[in-house]
C-alpha cells in the first residue's frame, strides 16, 4: 500500500518535472528550426523544418506528444544529430557510470573509514586540523584540481593517459585519474558530514552506557555507530545517485569520456529538444525511484521506521 | 599490492595500444563532437573532415596550391560548360568502386555510376532528410525545387526525372542551371556533394547516419561517438596519386618524396575528440598526437615575438601558419529605428574602434586588419585597398554630432549581443562598450547562448553583434551575399541591409565570368559597404598551428577538408625524437 502511494505520488511530480522542462525550453531555448535550417535559411525552409519537427503546431497538442513519447520511452530521433536518442542515451551511460559510480563509493568508503577512525581525535589541534583540512579540499574547484593533475600525474610524470576511452577493461586506464580526482574531492565534504553525524550518535546514552560497561571501542564503532548512521548514509547516497547518472560534465570534458555531460550539454548548445527531454524525465524517474527504494531500505536497516 | 595493481595498469595501458610496429597511424583531433556521418549534413568542419575522408565528390581542391585550385576527383575531367554557363557536362570516372559493404550483393562494393550522383543530389533536396546542406542547391538546378515539392506532396518519387540532372550514359552527367552560375563548380567540391551508394540509403534507413560507405581513401573503422572515430585505409580506393608539383619547397621540404605515391599514404587515422584545449595541448606535447592547437594561454609560452621559443625550437615544433578564409565583423541591425536611419552615426562607432588594438589585444596579432568583407585569398580581394574608417576619435565625436547626437545626447541605450557566454567574448564586448563610450554611446550587454543568439539574429531582434563568417567556398561572391537583400534574415543577411543599387551591382557580378571585369564591380560593392556602413570589418583571422616533426606534409587548409590522404608518418624520426620529448 505504501508503496504504491509513493507510485501514485510520483505521477504528478514527473507531470510537473516535464512541464517546467517544456516551459524552459520554450523561453530559452532557441528556436530549433533556426538551428537546422542552417546560415542560408530562408522563411520557406523555415517553415518547412518547423512542420516537419512538429514545432508549428499548438503547443498543447506538442507537449501532450512530449508526454505521449515518454510514457513509451521513446523520444525518437536526435534534431541534430538524427542518432536515436534512445541509443545515443544507453552508449553514453555505461561510461559515465564507469567513471561516476566506482569514484562514489570508494570515496563514501573511504570517507566512513576516515570519520569513523577521527571520532575519537583528543586534542583541539588534531580536531582542527582535520577540520581544517576538510574545508580546504572542498574550497577548490573541481576544475582546477583536473588542471593540476592533468598536467602533474598525467603529463609531467606520465602516470596515467591524458585522456581518451577506449574498449571493455582497457578503459581502466582512462578511467584512474578522473577516478582520483573524484574521491579527493569528494572526501573533504563527506568526512565533515560523516564526522559529524557519528559524533551525535557517539554521544547518546546508549553508546555511553555500552561503553561503560566495557563494551570496545571498535565494536561500539562498528557495530553501533555505524548501524545507527546508516539510514542517514542511505539518504546521502540517494540524493546524490541521480547526480552519477548525468554524470560529471567537466570530468567528462576534460578526459575526453564520452558520457551522458557531453551529450546533455550538445543538446542544450543546439536546442535538440528530444534529447533534452529523454534526459529530464529519464533523470527524474530515477530520481523518483531511488526515493522510493532508499525507503525500502530504511525499513529495512531500521525496523523502528514504519512505512505508513 | 601496490606493485601488482601497478603491473595491472601497465598492463591494461598495453591493452589500449593495439598499432603495429610499421603500421603509419596519423594521430589528429577536432575539438568538437562530430554529429553524424551523411554527406547531406556536412555543414561544420568536424563533419566535413571525417566525411571527405570517407567519401567524396566530383570535384576537390588542389591540396598545396593558393589560391586554392579545382581539380577533378570522382570526376575525369573539369566540366564541359555551355557559352551560356548554365549547362554543365561531367564524365566520371570509371572503376570507382564503394567500399565493401555488407549493403552490397557479396559485401563487395560496386562500381560507382552517374545514376549515384543524382541519387544524392536527390537526396540532398529530399525535404524528409532535412538536409543542412541543401542551400547549395535550392533554386539553382532546374526541377529539383520542383521535385523536392512533389516529392513533399506525395506526388513524385526517387525515379521521377529531375529536368535539369541527366544521366547521358553510365559516366556522363549533364546538368542544366535555372541561372548562370560561376560558383557550381566550386558547389561540386563542397561535402553536401558527395556520393553515396542507393542500396546503402535503403538497406540502413535512419541509421545511415551511423553507416557512412563512400568511395574515399579511408572506410569507417570505429566510432566512439564523442570520443574516438578511426579510419582505415580503403584497399578498394580508385588509383589518386600524390601531386607532382604545387608545394612550396621551404615550407614542405619533403614533399617532393611523396609525388606521385598513390594515396592514402597512411594505413590508419585516428581521430580524437578534444572538448578542452589542456588535455588537446598536453596530448600533442607528450606527443600522442601528430598535430595540435595551441591555447591562447600558452601563445606566448611557444613563441616569443613571431618566432618559436628556444624551447619549442629545440624540440623541433612545427608551425604551420593557417590563413582563414573568414572576416570578423560587428554588425548593425538596419531595420533599427536609429541605427538604421542614421548613417553618420554607424560611421563614427566605426572610427571610434582601433582595429589594430583587437587584432593584438583580442586576436594575439594573429590576423589582418579588415577593410572589407573579402579575405586575403580569395579572388577579388584587393591588398592595396583600404578603407576611410580608421580610428580617429575626433572624427567619431564630429559624426555623432553631425548626426544630431552631439555627445551621445538623445541616443537610446543599444542592446548588444553577446553569440555566447565565453570569458572572449564578455571582454571583448566589455570593451566595445567602453571604446563607444567615450564618444558617448551607450551600450547594453547581453549574454546568449547560441541558440539564444540565433533566434535574436534571425528574428531581427538584435541592434547589435558580433560575428564571423567563414567561406563556404572560395569565392568573393559568398562575402558579398551578406549584404544582398534577398538574404535578409533568417538568411545570412543579419544587418537587413536592403539597398537597390547594392542588389543590381550583385546581380551584374554573378551574371560576369570570373576576372577584372567581376572584380571590379566587386570593389564598387566593397566600398559601397563600407560607405553605407551595416556592418564593421575587423580582423582576417591566420592560425598558427603546431605539428611534430614526424608528421609529412601536413597542410590543414580551410574548405580542403580531404587532407588526411596526403599525411604520413617517418616512423623513424616518431621512434627517435618522441622519446626525447621534453617538457616545458
Amino acid at each position: 500500500m505504501f508503496y504504491l502511494k509513493r507510485i501514485l505520488q510520483a505521477i504528478p511530480t514527473l507531470i510537473g518535472v516535464t512541464l517546467i522542462t517544456f516551459t524552459l525550453f520554450y523561453l530559452v531555448g532557441g528556436d530549433p528550426a533556426f538551428q537546422l535550417a542552417g546560415k542560408h535559411a530562408s522563411p520557406e525552409l523555415i517553415n518547412e523544418v518547423r512542420s516537419q519537427l512538429g514545432t508549428d503546431r499548438p503547443i498543447h497538442h506538442q507537449y501532450l506528444s512530449f508526454l505521449t513519447k515518454s510514457l513509451a520511452c521513446d523520444w525518437g530521433y536526435s534534431w541534430q544529430t538524427n542518432q536515436k536518442v534512445n541509443h545515443m542515451i544507453l552508449s553514453a551511460l555505461l561510461p559515465t557510470i564507469s567513471l561516476t559510480v566506482p569514484a562514489f563509493f570508494i570515496a563514501l568508503l573511504i570517507s566512513i573509514l576516515i570519520s569513523l577512525a577521527s571520532i575519537n581525535l583528543k586534542t583541539s589541534e588534531q580536531i582542527s586540523w582535520i577540520n581544517h583540512l576538510c574545508l580546504l579540499f572542498m574550497s577548490v574547484s573541481l576544475l582546477v584540481y583536473i588542471i593540476i593533475a592533468q598536467y602533474f600525474l598525467a603529463y609531467r610524470w606520465n602516470l596515467f593517459p591524458v585522456g581518451g576511452w577506449s574498449h571493455g577493461w582497457s578503459n581502466l586506464s582512462f578511467l584512474l585519474l578522473p577516478w582520483l580526482i573524484w574521491i579527493f574531492v569528494s572526501i573533504g565534504p563527506n568526512v565533515l558530514l560523516l564526522r559529524k553525524l557519528f559524533l551525535q550518535e557517539q554521544d547518546k546514552d546508549y553508546i555511553k552506557t555500552a561503553r561503560a560497561k566495557g563494551l570496545r571501542d571498535s565494536t561500539a564503532r562498528w557495530r553501533h555507530i555505524l548501524s545507527n548512521s546508516s539510514p542517514t548514509i542511505v539518504t546521502l547516497i540517494s540524493m546524490q545517485l541521480p547526480f552519477l547518472i548525468t554524470g560529471s560534465l567537466l570530468l567528462e570534458s576534460f578526459f575526453s569520456i564520452p558520457g551522458m555531460g557531453s551529450i546533455l550539454i550538445d543538446a542544450i548548445q543546439s536546442s535538440d529538444l528530444p534529447v533534452i527531454q529523454a534526459i529530464t524525465v529519464l533523470g527524474s524517474l530515477i530520481y523518483i525511484t531511488l526515493n522510493i527504494l532508499c525507503d525500502f531500505v530504511y525499513s529495512f536497516l531500521d525496523p523502528r521506521v514504519a512505512l505508513k | 599490492m601496490i606493485r601488482c595493481l601497478y603491473l595491472l595498469f601497465l598492463v591494461l595501458m598495453g591493452c589500449t595500444r593495439s598499432e603495429l610496429s610499421n603500421e603509419i597511424v596519423i594521430h589528429s583531433f577536432l575539438d568538437a563532437n562530430v554529429p553524424h556521418l551523411d554527406p547531406i549534413h556536412s555543414t561544420n568542419k568536424y563533419s566535413s573532415t571525417i566525411n571527405s575522408a570517407i567519401f567524396e565528390g566530383l570535384y576537390s581542391y588542389h591540396y598545396f596550391k593558393t589560391p586554392l585550385e579545382l581539380q577533378p576527383s570522382l570526376a575525369e575531367t573539369l566540366p564541359i560548360i555551355s557559352a551560356d554557363r548554365k549547362t554543365y557536362t561531367i564524365t566520371l570516372k570509371k572503376g570507382v568502386l564503394f567500399q565493401d559493404d555488407p549493403a552490397f550483393p557479396d559485401g563487395k562494393g560496386r562500381e560507382l555510376v552517374a545514376d549515384d550522383v543524382v541519387f544524392s543530389w536527390k537526396r540532398l533536396a529530399d525535404p524528409t532528410n532535412k538536409a543542412l546542406g541543401w542551400w547549395v542547391f535550392d533554386d539553382l538546378i532546374v526541377g529539383l525545387n520542383t521535385w523536392r515539392d512533389l516529392l513533399r506532396r506525395g506526388k513524385a518519387s526517387y525515379a521521377t526525372p529531375v529536368q535539369g540532372l541527366k544521366v547521358i550514359d553510365r559516366y556522363t552527367l549533364q546538368i542544366q542551371l535555372t541561372r548562370p552560375s560561376h560558383n557550381f563548380i566550386h558547389i561540386l567540391a563542397m561535402p553536401p556533394t558527395m556520393v553515396v551508394a542507393p542500396e546503402v540509403v535503403r538497406a540502413y534507413g535512419k541509421e545511415i547516419v551511423n553507416h557512412p560507405v563512400g568511395t574515399g581513401p579511408f572506410a569507417l573503422k570505429n566510432w566512439t561517438r564523442n570520443s574516438k572515430v578511426e579510419l582505415e585505409k580503403n584497399p578498394n580506393y580508385r588509383p589518386a596519386f600524390f601531386p607532382n608539383e604545387g608545394w612550396d619547397e621551404s615550407q614542405f621540404p619533403s614533399a617532393k618524396n611523396y609525388a606521385g605515391k598513390p594515396l592514402p599514404l597512411a594505413d590508419k587515422v585516428i581521430v580524437s575528440i578534444f572538448r578542452e584545449t589542456q588535455p588537446l595541448w598536453l596530448s600533442f606535447l607528450k606527443g600522442d598526437l601528430d598535430h595540435g592547437s595551441i591555447p591562447k594561454e600558452n601563445v606566448n609560452q611557444v613563441f616569443s615575438g613571431d618566432k618559436l621559443s628556444p624551447f619549442f625550437e629545440k624540440q623541433g615544433l612545427r608551425i604551420l601558419t593557417q590563413h582563414r578564409p573568414d572576416v570578423t565583423y560587428i554588425t548593425f541591425n538596419m531595420e533599427h529605428s536609429v541605427l538604421g536611419a542614421h548613417k553618420d552615426l554607424r560611421k563614427a562607432l566605426a572610427h571610434a574602434l582601433d582595429k589594430q588594438v583587437i587584432l593584438d589585444k583580442f586576436y594575439n596579432s594573429r590576423g589582418l586588419v579588415a577593410h572589407g568583407p573579402i579575405p586575403p585569398g580569395i579572388d577579388g580581394y584587393d591588398p592595396q585597398y583600404e578603407n576611410r574608417l580608421d580610428y580617429d576619435l575626433e572624427k567619431a565625436k564630429n559624426l555623432l554630432a553631425q548626426a544630431g547626437f552631439p555627445g551621445g545626447q538623445g541616443l537610446p541605450v543599444f542592446d548588444y549581443q553577446m553569440p555566447n557566454v565565453s570569458s572572449w567574448s564578455r571582454q571583448f564586448s566589455e570593451y566595445l562598450k567602453e571604446e563607444w563610450g567615450k564618444i558617448g554611446v551607450k551600450i547594453k550587454l547581453e549574454a546568449n547562448t547560441w541558440p539564444q543568439f540565433d533566434k535574436k539574429l534571425k528574428t531581427k531582434q538584435a541592434s547589435i553583434f558580433d560575428m564571423a563568417w567563414m567561406a563556404d567556398y572560395p569565392d568573393s561572391e559568398n562575402f558579398l551575399q551578406l549584404f544582398y537583400s534577398r538574404n535578409i534574415s533568417p538568411g545570412p543577411n543579419n544587418a537587413n541591409f536592403i539597398n537597390r543599387h547594392y542588389d543590381d551591382l550583385y546581380l551584374k557580378a554573378q551574371k560576369l565570368p570570373p576576372g577584372y571585369e567581376r572584380n571590379q564591380v566587386f570593389k564598387q560593392m566593397v566600398e559601397f559597404i563600407n560607405e553605407e556602413v551595416p556592418s564593421i570589418f575587423l580582423i582576417h583571422r591566420f592560425f598558427r598551428l603546431p605539428f611534430h616533426p614526424w608528421l609529412k606534409n601536413y597542410n590543414e587548409t580551410p574548405l580542403v577538408y580531404d587532407y588526411y590522404k596526403y599525411l604520413t608518418i617517418d616512423l623513424n624520426e616518431k621512434k627517435k625524437i618522441k622519446s626525447t620529448l621534453k617538457k616545458p
